[in-house]
Formats: structure tokens, C-alpha cells, sequence
């Protein structure tokens, strides 16, 4: 069965109130979210409370998932909003855009290897929008209109966001070429 | 470098991620065990904006036939067109605001640009079809079409309200502007069946800032709404 074929499955059964399914997706695609807030910069232990307010918040509106629709654009459309809910309850939100903008004019460290980067030093350059973006197109390995779906934006707007990141790290890495 | 190799990169520093602890996903899970019951799944988006359509027109017809249905009657038959134009654009708005009640539904265009495009349309379709010369009143005449349209849009706006309630809105502003729209335009059409004042500013004018107004509104609420609640998860 194709991954998404399977997810939906479970999802499914899960509304039909099996455990064994809400497990294995709660499994399946923990990684995923926790690595979704990573990227956004949030400490460990908060990407850990976002991850478990989200399945509290994907329980609690399980009943919205259509059987037949992919379930990833629904779980990620779920947990941007609860990423947003947080800054907003928490008032981080231009705190958080201070210190990107301090990171994104920082140079990669001299003799640093494109590929020794973590996920977060190599998308630091990015605005928000374009690291979401990223992480879901290229990192999770969504397709356009997934990713259309998940944001609430068009798929033209996906493929800009995209081709904008792309020249922003095309940029850093081959500086960091340069310097290695 | 080229976007394969950067993809690769990418790939990598993705696989790198420490995921969470496993612990963590077994304490989620234990979370959930207690609630765990089964659910009926969202009826079909269709049958939704069906639904709604069908009581956004409702509402319209039946508040312009207690108040008197003088505007049909004395249409022309090209004015009749605008009888033709509100319907679509409801049917548009009802699709935006069912799809602002579930996450990942499919891209369309924002809310806004159906509120931009209402509001021209209706304004361009007033100045070619509504010729009457200018009399007076204006104000007096306009503030009352206003009040009874936004009232007309309540009623329209409470039931998109309810069945977004159903479902589960991530972006509370979308949310409020397809509603708004949505209302807004129930309330043209009500206005449209009753008011026999065919002057084109007051029908440009009065009419078309129906759907602005009912908008704001429909902001208003959804900020208030979005401020009770952080604050109440906040406690």
C-alpha cells in the first residue's frame, strides 16, 4: 500500500476509535511535527510541548480529517496553527523575529562543511514562511499541492516561496564552499 | 550549486534531527487512551456548502417577502441580471467559508480577493444597470437599506458561524472574511428584492457597504473570540 494510502487507513480506524491505529500514527508521525517546530527555531522542550498539544488538539478534531483526503496537509495545517496559538499566547512572536534577524545576517563559522550543518543553522537565513516551506517540500517530502493545502496559500505561491529559499541557500552554501 | 545537491543536503540534515523522545510519544498516547471513542467524520464538503447556500438564499427571500418584495417588482428586465450575479458570488463565498472550517482543504483563491471582487462587480453591475436620477434623502434613505441588509447578514453570518463551529477554523481571519462576505452578499440580495429605490449611488453606495460592514463584523467577532480563548487556555 502507498505510505499516504496507509496513513489514511489508520487515520480511519482512529476515528473509529481504534488505540492500535491512533498509535501507530501517533508513531509514525511524531518525528515529522517535532522536526516541523524544530525548524521554526524552538528550543527542545518546547518542540516537545508543541508536539504533545498538538495530538491533544488532532484528538480533539479528529472528526474533521475526510476519509479520502491526505492526512499529512491536514496534520500540518493542525499543528501551524498551534505553532501560531503559542507565539500568540506566549508573545514571542517578534522576539523570535529579533533573533532571526540576527541569525540570518550571521556567516557560517570559516571551515564549516555545507553538509555538518544541523537542520536549523541551515535554514537560519530564511524567513518563517520560507523555512516552513522547505521543511515540508523538501525535508518531508510533500508535493506542491500538499503543501498548498497545508499553509492555506496557492501552489504558486508554494513555488515561489521555494525558488526564493533555494537562491538564499544557493547563496550561503557556495560562500561556505568558498571559505572550506 | 545546484538544487539537487542542496536537496541532498537538505535530505540529510532532515534525517540528522533527533526526533523526540520516545518516551514522550508513549506519554502522548497514554494522553489520548482515555478519550478514545469513535467519531462520525465531517459530512462531505458539498453537502455543507449546500447547506449553507440554501439558508443564506432562505434567509434573504423570506426577510424581503415580510418586508415587501417592491424591488422585484419594479426591476427591469436587465436589472433582474443583479438577481442573477449575487447568487454566484454567494455560491463562491459558501465554498470559502466551508473550506475555512477544515485544515487542509484544497488551495483556492484567499477570502479577500472574493470580497474585493463582490464589491467591484456589484458596484460596476449598479453604475451599468441602475440609471434613476439622483434625488434626495440620500443619506436618510441609505442608512435605513444599510441597518436592514446588515440585519438580513446577522442571521446569515450566525449560521456559518455554527456549522464553522463544527469543524475546526485555523485561520480565524479567513474564516471571518469568506463568512462576512457571505453574509454581506445575502444581505444585497434581500436588499435587491425589497428596496425599490433604483438610483445608482444609492444602490452603488448603500448597498454594496453592506458586504464592508458585514465583514468588520464578522472581524470583530472572530478577534474577540480568538482573545477569550488565549486568555482561557492562558489560565
Amino acid at each position: 500500500m502507498h505510505p499516504d494510502g496507509e496513513l489514511e487507513a489508520l487515520m480511519v480506524r482512529y476515528q473509529e476509535g481504534d488505540f492500535a491505529a491512533a498509535t501507530a500514527l501517533i508513531h509514525r508521525l511524531s518525528p515529522r511535527i517535532h522536526r516541523f517546530f524544530a525548524v521554526q527555531f524552538t528550543s527542545r522542550a518546547s518542540a516537545d510541548d508543541l508536539l504533545q498539544e498538538t495530538w491533544l488538539r488532532i484528538h480533539e478534531v479528529r472528526h474533521t480529517y475526510r476519509p479520502g483526503e491526505p492526512v499529512l496537509p491536514w496534520l500540518y495545517a493542525i499543528a501551524r496553527h498551534i505553532r501560531v496559538d503559542h507565539y500568540r499566547k506566549t508573545g514571542r512572536t517578534s522576539a523570535r523575529e529579533l533573533s532571526f534577524d540576527e541569525t540570518s545576517e550571521m556567516p557560517a563559522p570559516p571551515g564549516t562543511q555545507a553538509a555538518a550543518l544541523t537542520m536549523e543553522e541551515l535554514l537560519a537565513p530564511l524567513p518563517p514562511s520560507q523555512r516552513e516551506v522547505v521543511e515540508m517540500l523538501k525535508i518531508a517530502g510533500m508535493s506542491l499541492e500538499e503543501v498548498a493545502r497545508a499553509t492555506s496559500s496557492s501552489i504558486g505561491s508554494v513555488k515561489q516561496k521555494a525558488f526564493r529559499a533555494y537562491e538564499k541557500l544557493r547563496e550561503r552554501l557556495g560562500k561556505m564552499g568558498g571559505q572550506s | 550549486m545546484r538544487d539537487g545537491e542542496i536537496d541532498d543536503i537538505l535530505k540529510k540534515a532532515g534525517e540528522a534531527h533527533p526526533g523526540p523522545d520516545p518516551a514522550l510519544i508513549d506519554e502522548i498516547a497514554g494522553a489520548i487512551r482515555p478519550g478514545m471513542r469513535p467519531v462520525r467524520p465531517l459530512p462531505s464538503a458539498r453537502a455543507l456548502e449546500l447547506l449553507l447556500y440554501l439558508v443564506a438564499l432562505a434567509i434573504s427571500v423570506i426577510v424581503a417577502a415580510r418586508l415587501g418584495l417592491h424591488g422585484f417588482a419594479a426591476m427591469s428586465g436587465p436589472q433582474i441580471l443583479i438577481l442573477a450575479a449575487i447568487p454566484i458570488l454567494i455560491a463562491r463565498a459558501t465554498v470559502l467559508t466551508i473550506a475555512a472550517m477544515t485544515p487542509g482543504s484544497k488551495p483556492r483563491e484567499a477570502p479577500v480577493t472574493l470580497f474585493v471582487i463582490a464589491c467591484a462587480s456589484l458596484v460596476a453591475l449598479f453604475a451599468i444597470l441602475f440609471r434613476d436620477p439622483p434625488g434626495g434623502h440620500f443619506v436618510q434613505q441609505g442608512m435605513a437599506c444599510l441597518i436592514a441588509g446588515v440585519f438580513t447578514a446577522v442571521p446569515v453570518g450566525l449560521a456559518a458561524w455554527w456549522l464553522l463551529h463544527r469543524g475546526f477554523v485555523v485561520n480565524p481571519e479567513r474564516a471571518a472574511l469568506a463568512a462576512g462576505t457571505l453574509a454581506g452578499l445575502a444581505g444585497v440580495a434581500m436588499l435587491e428584492l425589497h428596496c425599490a429605490n433604483f438610483q445608482t449611488s444609492h444602490v452603488a453606495v448603500w448597498h454594496t457597504a453592506v458586504i464592508p460592514v458585514s465583514v468588520a463584523l464578522a472581524l470583530l467577532v472572530a478577534k474577540l473570540v480568538q482573545i477569550r480563548r488565549t486568555h482561557a487556555r492562558a489560565r
